[in-house]
């Protein structure tokens, strides 16, 4: 084979690829397209995804227990948020709420705060009735809601999975240091999210 | 080949198709599936004895529910709140609160039960079907029971406890959704 075909081949599929149109095989509706809905929801928006990580993130900070009663506080507080929402309750400054949690969340990380567990557990717990709420608005129509609730409670906890395994570098004094990096990052965003420059 | 009908080395026993059905029954709705999944978390955290005799609870309860229900979904809403009250609990009390524990198990056996009663029909496949979801349920719930205490038995790390109560924490978090969207009157899919 000459250099010319090994190059033109892996471009030409590369040109293929850029230029072709999606196979939309399956319709976005159903159990797959509400799994999908759902899973992609709190994954898109940086603002979820800052403050789930946060979650776990400072639950590891903190150590037993509230490595594990950080994320189970989260879902059940998160889902009765939802629940306000798709009864319509109204919650006042949910966005700001969102924004909030990124940047408080980022602090106790970057100011390694470690406050009475059940403290942590009520500062999280008030920050995920404004996820939930905006998930819970949020939930299209048009898909399967049981797909979709199942989706991004997986999606959810997955992100705080995250922050934990990130978290657990705690043990080491150069993991420490990013990890608390990582809580002055998240807390920009979240000035980010609150100015809306992001 | 090609020209060759199939070969039926057995005749199907009568009614047993009936029976088949019925063994899935217990998980063929999203309110059946949490509710037995959220017990079997719930149960799985108990002492092997106590988990026995929740277990046996809960078959009673299924023939109670069986006997006294109308076979409708109209215990959906029930069903979601039980699933969310018995993973919760083990969520935040696991292997705690027996009293509460039996207390779920009869709510959860009974609902199940009575969402298994067949459409009318000849007494017979009505009696394969009901018996199909019972034996569904009751051996449902053991293997669900079976495979948390096999992990909790086996596996002594100590985030193996951490994923369970979270999992219990996400089936809590979607039954209490989808009974927010049942009262909500938004389909619950």
């Amino acid at each position: 084979m000459t250099i010319r075909s090994t190059y033109a081949l892996p471009a030409m599929l590369a040109l293929l690829a850029l230029v072709a149109d999606p196979a939309l095989a399956h319709s976005g509706d159903g159990y797959g397209g509400g799994f999908i809905a759902g899973f992609t929801h709190p994954i898109l928006g940086w603002d979820h995804v800052a403050a789930m990580v946060a979650v776990g993130l400072w639950g590891a900070f903190l150590g037993a227990p509230a490595i594990w009663i950080l994320p189970i506080v989260f879902p059940l507080v998160m889902a009765f948020g939802a629940v306000l929402g798709i009864l319509g309750v109204p919650v006042p400054a949910v966005e700001t709420g969102i924004a909030l949690s990124a940047v408080v969340l980022g602090l106790m990380i970057l100011f390694a705060v470690k406050p009475p567990i059940w403290v942590a557990a009520v500062i999280v717990g008030a920050f995920a009735i404004f996820h939930g709420y905006a998930h819970g608005t949020e939930l299209p129509a048009t898909v399967n809601a049981f797909a979709y609730a199942v989706g991004f409670v997986i999606s959810t906890g997955l992100l705080h999975l995250i922050g934990i395994g990130f978290g657990l570098l705690v043990r080491w004094p150069g993991g420490r240091v990013a990890v608390r990096g990582a809580g002055g990052v998240i807390s920009l965003a979240g000035v980010a999210f609150l100015t809306g420059m992001a | 080949m090609l020209s060759a009908g199939p070969a039926f080395a057995h005749a199907p026993v009568p009614g047993v198709r009936g029976f088949y059905v019925g063994l899935l029954h217990p998980f063929s709705t999203p309110a059946q599936a949490l509710l037995m999944l959220g017990l079997g978390l719930l149960v799985g955290h108990l002492a092997l004895p106590t988990a026995g005799r929740q277990l046996v609870l809960f078959f009673v309860a299924a023939i109670a529910g069986l006997v006294a229900g109308q076979g409708t979904g109209a215990l959906d809403l029930l069903m979601f709140g039980a699933a969310f009250a018995a993973s919760a609990t083990a969520a935040l009390l696991p292997g705690r609160l027996v009293p509460l524990v039996a207390l779920l198990v009869a709510l959860g056996g009974f609902c199940i039960g009575a969402v298994s009663v067949p459409d009318p029909g000849p007494a017979a496949d009505r009696l394969f079907v009901m018996s199909g979801s019972i034996v569904g349920a009751t051996v449902g719930l053991l293997f669900l029971v079976g495979i948390v205490d096999v992990i909790r038995d086996r596996y002594n790390w100590p985030w193996v406890g951490i994923a369970l109560r979270i999992a219990a924490a996400w089936v809590a978090a979607i039954a209490l959704l989808m009974l927010a969207l049942g009262v909500a009157g938004a389909p619950a899919g």
